[in-house]
């Protein structure tokens, strides 16, 4: 099946910055495409080229046609920092952009399907930043387009309405909409996306499934020990300086002595992290393991938490982008009750 | 079917939402109303003394009307292209099927419909406080055009110094600039032999001067339309309002 979009050595440059720097990809249809990457990363300059709102050298086609000459009917497009008009409220934006296509979704199903329904009639600038959003979500899923562009869909919404968002998302998907998303929550990347692109300098860092790209470049499920206060011991963790690019935290912790050669017995590598001991590559059935080292050794701890890497490790492996804390946690809200922190 | 529905859609929109700016709603309304009551009504005119207001008090009813028609969608339109911008609408209607120049016309007839309730009050009052009389016969039908006209061509060059502009506060700032000497260096308030000979060729060719001489044909003397007549003075108006239409629909931004 031909994709949906396709972007062929994408070059975008504004003054001396590079916004787009040979970027090539494809999305399928029906697929949830996802975009991460820092803050001026190209994400929506990419965005931009796609819907053929901004020229760009290299080749775009949407839909199988420039962008600029497909049916606008087909798709749709929440830019980021969309902000309608102030005194209009979220049914009459609807009826308004709606009233642009020639057929157009009743505004009070997409009302509902945002989680608006109660607020459809007060004016935009007195919905909070949440609701304000999920009304720029709706604009842009009035028509019922087959390619839907949304940049940054979820900021400020609250975690109810963007997991409603997220489902909004997941049917649109399953009914055949074909979804490019940007975000900086990797954790609604990883929640929705099929697949990802990490943008960085204008650059496609890498492109792959979410699972894939944490299983190359994010590194095995880990135990993370927190103690009270920096422990005393002469032992570096893994006789390496302490990682973290020059923060102190990271300097200052060691490794109790007889730490990481009882772990090396019992088959995990320990390492001395400001967020505490790090146990890598750890199986969730070995956390017992992991227990019984630390209660040999007279280790007390505050806490102790198994966890899986996700997207958010693999961003601050590629983007280097660690703000001195190597492997810190990730962010991904667990799903399942495995995942969640031991205490 | 489409376009209309499009044009119908993008123009209550913009209806409701300059209704709602109530601030903007009264001035717009009280603007003209100032410049009657202080030019019809305190200064007065004196037909026989000279100066600048030196001409009876009907002469100055175009100028009274080349103020809203020039002024109010110039900073109207303009504005509401920066409030696009900042609020990145371009973009999001860039991939609707709404073309630049329909989003234009439907602002136009907004301002058609502002500025055609305005100048009917402007009328109205200098009709009460001011010794000038408004001709109420079919020939006085012929001012609406005029004002049609006008309007459009002022929305199209308001399109222009918001793409241009790069704020709000621009806009004004460029839109009052621009404004001023297009309407002192006319025949709206003034005659030919009060500005130096240099600068009388300018005068003749100005778009305002074209209203003015128009309107003042139909509201005063008849013979002040000039070589060309009503009907030339309100063809060639309505042709420059063309060309600024267009490129005011041109330099609409798709994005920032």
């Amino acid at each position: 099946m031909n994709d949906v979009v396709v972007a062929e050595d994408l070059r975008k440059t504004y003054g001396d910055v590079c916004a787009l720097d040979g970027v090539s990809l494809s999305v399928a249809p029906g697929e949830v495409f996802g975009l991460i990457g820092p803050n001026g990363a190209g994400k929506t300059t990419l965005v931009r080229a796609l819907t053929g709102t901004t020229p760009v050298e290299g080749t775009v086609r949407l839909l199988g046609g420039a962008p600029t000459a497909v049916d606008r009917d087909r798709i749709g497009l929440l830019p980021q920092s969309f902000a309608p008009a102030s005194r209009l409220t979220p049914r009459e934006l609807l009826t308004h952009y709606g009233g642009l296509y020639d057929e157009a979704t009743d505004p009070a199903s997409v009302l509902e399907a945002v989680g608006l329904a109660d607020a459809a009639d007060t004016w935009y600038e007195k919905l909070s930043g949440g609701q304000r959003r999920r009304a720029c979500v709706g604009v842009a899923l009035v028509n019922d387009p087959d390619v839907l562009f949304l940049d940054e869909p979820t900021t400020g919404i609250d975690p109810a309405g963007r997991r409603r968002l997220w489902d909004l998302i997941d049917g649109l998907a399953a009914g055949g909409t074909t979804v490019v998303l940007t975000s900086h929550s990797m954790a609604e990347i990883e929640r929705l996306a099929d697949r990802v692109a990490l943008l960085a300098d204008g650059r496609l860092l890498a492109l792959d499934r979410p699972g894939a790209l944490i299983e190359t470049h994010a590194g095995e499920s880990r135990v993370v020990v927190a103690t009270a206060g920096t422990p005393e011991g002469s032992e570096a963790g893994d006789g390496r300086p302490p990682t973290g690019d020059g923060n102190a935290a990271a300097g200052d912790r060691t490794l109790p002595e007889g730490l990481a050669a009882a772990a090396a017995d019992a088959g995990f590598d320990v390492e001395a992290t400001p967020e505490g001991f790090v146990f890598e590559d750890v199986a969730a059935e070995e956390i017992g393991s992991v227990v019984d080292v630390l209660v040999d050794r007279g280790i007390e701890y505050d806490s102790l938490a198994w966890r899986q890497p996700g997207l958010e490790d693999v961003y601050l492996e590629l983007t280097g982008d660690s703000f001195g804390m190597h492997r810190a946690g990730p962010s991904v809200e667990p799903t399942d009750p495995e995942e969640g922190e031991l205490r | 079917m489409s376009r209309r529905r499009r044009l119908a859609s993008e123009f209550t929109a913009a209806w409701k939402a300059f209704l709602r700016r109530r601030t903007a709603v009264f001035f717009t309304f009280f603007f003209p109303a100032i410049i009657v009551v202080i030019f019809g009504a305190l200064v007065g005119t004196r037909p026989t003394g000279g100066g600048l207001f030196a001409q009876p008090p009907g002469y100055y009813v175009p100028g009274y009307l080349a103020v809203v028609v020039l002024f109010t969608p110039l900073s109207r339109v303009g504005s509401e292209v920066a409030r696009h911008r900042e609020g990145r609408r371009f973009e999001k209607l860039a991939t609707t099927p709404l073309r630049r120049w329909e989003w234009l016309l439907a602002q136009t007839l907004v301002n058609v419909v502002v500025i055609g309730l305005t100048a009917l009050l402007l009328l109205g009052l200098t009709a009460a406080i001011t010794p000038a009389t408004i001709p109420l016969d079919p020939a006085a039908l012929l001012l609406v055009p005029f004002v049609v006209a006008g309007v459009a061509l002022f929305c199209g060059v308001g399109a222009v110094l918001g793409g241009l502009a790069d704020s709000q506060d621009g806009v004004i700032a460029a839109s009052n600039a621009l404004a001023f000497p297009l309407l002192f260096l006319s025949e709206a308030f003034l005659t030919p032999d009060m500005l130096p000979a240099w600068l009388r060729p300018a005068m003749a060719a100005s778009p305002v001067s074209l209203f003015a001489r128009g309107v003042r044909a139909l509201t005063f003397d008849p013979a002040a339309a000039g070589p060309l007549g009503v009907p030339g003075a309100l063809a060639a108006l309505a042709a420059v309002a063309a060309v600024g239409l267009v490129a005011g629909a041109v330099s609409i931004p798709r994005t920032d």
